[in-house]
């Protein structure tokens, strides 16, 4: 058959099964599936944002009316109640430095695990991807020990270690599956005009692994953001509290004022949110390479 | 200049920090726990030698067992809940329907809200007075069945494990983009002998996709394994401990100076987690770590 008869054929065969009874109502039932999942994804994140505009009495009698004066004073209050500035800036600041530590020694790391040869590189390989499978949370006694016998207790410097440290497998497997990408002529150019290990690392693989390295780096960014046990776990005091933490405490401040306690949520979530609309496609691209490659 | 000499330097040398790291983040603090399990130590004074006490404990302890019950009835329902629908969803959405990129951008967005922000978010639908969802069951004339649905014994723990089980996202994304890399000519050929497109689904999709499939269920199962933001938040454990799990246990132990017990406790999560992460392997097939 030539290629235009297959497609011919192919086509007849998909117009056919698109009219049958039964594909029809199998087409509604993956509508219905896929408006559901839609709505279950936004509908009560929606619902909260609108919640935190009402007055607490209108959304004790009716928790799905709209409004009758957007209450925007609740954010003003939501603001300066829970002190968030001050846990949005230590979030920042540990979750920036976290991230650039972390990416700057796992891109190294790679560079050196993905296109070196020598004794045990494999066996690194697959020691630094099971870390992903490592269950972190029970490590709470040991890391607890650890960070406060070097001091770092209730300091930003403990988190942006931990922080750094708990990031390392699955950026280092992400930045390895790109690394290995980029072709060998070009490094062996580079040996040719007398480039070293180090300028080869800086000038040429570090440059074309980019794209690796900022999805590593978005998801590493995103973890530490959200990041709570070792949050709660490794710090005291309200001066180095991340916006996570400062979640859990939004119950006691605002007691029973649920809808200022509903805006510091809304306000909490809201740099994940633009982190997400400005930088899907790298989250979305670091999830795949991170499980489908390698 | 020796310029294989100088490589040997740099390898070594880019490999320090990241090794260092893994070896006191991964390796040293599982190593500890091992040792600190079989000792009593309250975190002040020199830890004590104990023998298996800690694990006697634990493991007469109800509410460490009915927290590996539950951590296990949530690791099942992720992997064979949650990560199915999650496939089905990728299958649905690799046939390109309409609008097929917003659903994955929408499907994925509560992935990137924290944790701790959903579980709160999640505590005011299941809220017994203002909730969402008690108005949703009042709009529908379905106002007997309103619920304190966090405070009471048979609703609690259902309500804490399920409200993740729709937030498919995540693995969506995951299996899509291996679905995707899959030749189109394979589903043309299955056109032309007759087969549906559900029966192209289970003889081509599922077993090509498999290795993607089976990352996902093993990430979900491990998730399971160390759940701690969703049940401290919604209930911290309540009500009578019916949502308690492993992490939470640990938790609380060290909260209460019992190093040794909360330690004996992170063993057995790591044991199960392993147990899981073998099972897998030599049953259902290889994941990719």
């Amino acid at each position: 058959m030539s290629t235009d008869a297959i497609r011919i054929k192919r086509d007849v065969v998909r117009i056919k099964r698109n009219v049958s009874p039964a594909s029809i109502i199998l087409n509604i039932l993956k509508w219905i599936f896929l408006l559901f999942l839609f709505a279950y994804a936004v509908f009560p994140v929606i619902w909260l944002a609108i919640a935190s505009l009402k007055t607490n009495g209108e959304l004790m009698a009716n928790p799905f009316s709209l409004p009758k004066v957007w209450q925007f004073k609740n954010y003003t209050k939501a603001i300066t109640v829970s002190g968030i500035g001050r846990m949005m800036l230590n979030s920042v600041v540990i979750s920036m430095a976290a991230t650039a530590l972390n990416i700057l020694i796992t891109s190294m790391a790679a560079y050196s695990v993905s296109r070196f040869e020598f004794k045990g590189n494999k066996l690194l390989q697959t020691a630094f991807s099971s870390g992903i499978l490592v269950p972190l949370n029970a490590l709470m006694v040991p890391y607890f020990v650890l960070i406060s016998n070097i001091g770092l207790y209730n300091k930003m410097g403990g988190l942006i270690l931990v922080y750094t440290a708990i990031g390392v497998p699955i950026s280092t497997f992400i930045v390895m599956g790109f690394m290995k990408s980029v072709p060998k002529e070009l490094e062996e150019a580079a040996v040719i005009d007398g480039a070293n290990f180090y300028k080869r690392f800086f000038t040429v693989i570090f440059p074309l692994s980019r794209a690796g390295i900022v999805t590593a780096g978005t998801f590493q960014f995103l973890t530490c953001w959200n990041e709570f046990v070792y949050a709660n776990l490794l710090t005291s005091s309200q001066t180095v509290r991340t916006i996570q933490l400062g979640i859990r405490y939004f119950t006691n401040q605002f007691s029973t004022d649920y809808v200022s306690m509903y805006a510091a949520i809304i306000v909490s979530i809201l740099p994940s949110i633009t982190a997400y609309v400005l930088f899907q496609n790298q989250i979305i691209a670091g999830l795949t390479s991170g499980a489908v490659k390698g | 200049m020796n310029v294989k000499r100088d490589e040997k330097i740099g390898v070594l040398l880019f490999l320090l920090p990241v090794l260092i790291l893994f070896i006191a983040f991964f390796v040293y603090p599982v190593i500890y726990l091992i040792i600190m399990s079989f000792n009593k130590w309250s975190g002040f004074d020199a830890p004590v030698f104990a023998g298996l006490a800690n694990y006697i404990k634990i493991f007469t302890d109800k509410v460490f067992i009915r927290s590996i019950t539950n951590n296990i009835i949530w690791a099942l329902v992720a992997g064979f809940v949650q990560v199915p629908l999650a496939v089905l969803t990728a299958i649905l959405l690799s046939y390109k329907p309409r609008g097929w990129k917003v659903f994955r951008t929408v499907y994925f967005f509560p992935q990137v809200i924290s944790g701790v922000a959903l579980a709160t978010l999640w505590s005011a639908v299941y809220n017994a007075q203002y909730g969402m969802l008690n108005g949703i069951l009042r709009i529908l004339g379905l106002g007997h069945l309103e619920k304190n649905w966090l405070g009471s014994l048979d609703t609690a723990f259902p309500a804490v494990l399920i409200y993740w089980v729709f937030y498919v996202g995540y693995f969506m994304v995951i299996v899509l983009a291996d679905i995707q890399s899959i030749p189109e000519d394979y589903y043309e050929a299955a056109d032309i002998d007759g087969a549906s497109r559900i029966r192209q689904s289970i003889s081509i999709t599922v077993p090509l996709a498999k290795t993607s499939i089976v990352t996902c269920m093993l990430l979900a199962m491990i998730n399971g394994m160390r759940q701690f933001e969703q049940v401290y938040m919604l209930t911290n454990g309540g009500p009578s401990n019916r949502t308690s799990v492993m992490v939470l246990y640990l938790y609380k132990e060290m909260q209460n100076y019992a190093y040794g017990t909360s330690s004996a406790a992170a063993v057995v999560l790591i044991c199960v987690g392993t147990i899981v992460i073998l099972t897998l392997r030599n049953t259902i097939g290889r994941p990719n770590y």
